[in-house]
């Protein structure tokens, strides 16, 4: 009877083991990766998201980075940064052991922008480049409205910081 | 082999995997989990500390009217930097608020300075004072990414070391105590004030 009594504890044990495990779920991102141009503000046109998709393709082929453009229609009252980590982590932009994403984040209705870095390009693009790149290359065409035009040129400066990875990765 | 032996032999496997499964395992993991987190914390103010003697350098000469806050914020970062928290410490509040009030003080005195550069046109034209100026917005973002991390971990811990089943091993095997998560004295003074650069 003893016995009993023991092994039914240890299959309590187990069953409460197996409801502890459950891992919850991750919360939903702001926004679907639909792909990688992430247009969810609708400012840019199809032929434009059309090019940039190859651009961004040929990217990864020829460095293994993996950028996503998205554009958002509101950071519902939260920071861009947190806003712009939340959703390379959830998208899981990047090779998990590289950690190479990077997710070029636009809210126009807030007039913010944001590149994200991910942790193993931190040395490829500082902060300071990154800076330069929003300040020289994208905040100038937005200013008069083109986003098409800021993105592109971002995309390219962004493009050479990262132009001398694959040789690196290779190894 | 008798039935009674084939008997025991099953339990002792479903005792194993029960005890294996109820804390043995996943305290010190979660344990793990926080301590690593909380390196990444001290990781990321060290590199914020690391970027002030540039910072002060940028300035003199070109603000000695300054050198009051330099002073300030000079001396708030000899001793946020001599205020280490070891992982083994994570269970005492009072290191923690030592800790945290250091760097506040130091994230206070660095908002300051940096305000007051804003009337040194000099100052604001400098490249290295740009490039200085998004490192360290950099950095505040990520000491506030690994706080939030680290806060997470603990409460994961925390969590695991007070419910069923989990607790049992906690209490009797690994003499768990919960984790302090990191609270910033005053409500954002682990971080700078970003200044707005457009104004000028």
């Amino acid at each position: 009877m003893l016995r009993f009594a023991v092994t039914c504890i240890a299959a309590c044990l187990i069953a409460g083991c197996a409801a502890g495990a459950e891992v919850a779920e991750a919360p939903e991102p702001a926004l679907a990766l639909t792909g990688r141009v992430v247009d969810a503000a609708d400012i840019l046109s199809d032929a434009f998201e059309r090019d940039l998709t190859a651009d961004l393709a040929q990217l990864e082929e020829d460095t293994l980075v993996q950028l996503v453009v998205a554009t958002t229609p509101g950071l519902e009252g939260r920071t861009i940064e947190g806003y712009a980590l939340e959703l390379g982590n959830a998208w899981g932009l990047g090779d998990a052991q590289r950690n190479d994403g990077l997710l070029i984040l636009v809210a126009p209705n807030e007039r913010l922008v944001r590149i994200e870095v991910g942790l193993g390009l931190e040395e490829a693009i500082r902060d300071e480049e990154a800076k330069i790149i929003i300040d020289s290359s994208i905040i100038p065409h937005f200013r008069k409205g083109g986003f098409e035009a800021g993105i592109a040129a971002s995309v390219e400066a962004l493009a050479r910081e990262v132009s001398h990875l694959p040789m690196e990765q290779a190894a | 082999m008798t039935l009674k032996t084939l008997f025991r032999g099953a339990f002792a496997a479903m005792a194993a995997l029960s005890l294996a499964a109820c804390g043995i395992n996943s305290v010190p993991a979660a344990e793990e989990n926080a301590k690593a987190k909380w390196a990444d914390v001290e990781a990321q103010f060290q590199r914020r500390a690391n970027l002030i003697p540039n910072l002060v350098e940028v300035a003199q000469g070109a603000a000695e009217n300054e050198r009051g806050i330099l002073t300030e914020v000079t001396e708030a970062r000899a001793r946020a930097t001599s205020i280490n928290v070891s992982a083994e410490d994570l269970n005492d509040p009072a290191k923690l608020e030592e800790f945290a009030a250091a760097q506040g003080q130091l994230g206070q005195g660095l908002g300051r300075l940096l305000a007051s550069f804003e009337a040194y046109p000099q100052i604001q034209s400098n490249q290295n004072f740009i490039a200085l100026q998004s490192q360290l917005e950099g950095t505040e973002n990520r000491i506030a990414v690994a706080i939030r991390d680290y806060n997470e971990a603990v409460r994961q811990y925390n969590t695991t070391i007070r419910t069923f089943p989990d607790t049992i091993g906690a209490n009797i095997i690994h003499g768990a105590e919960p984790l302090v998560p990191y609270s910033a004295v005053t409500e954002g003074a682990e971080v700078a004030p970003s200044i707005d650069m457009t104004s000028n």
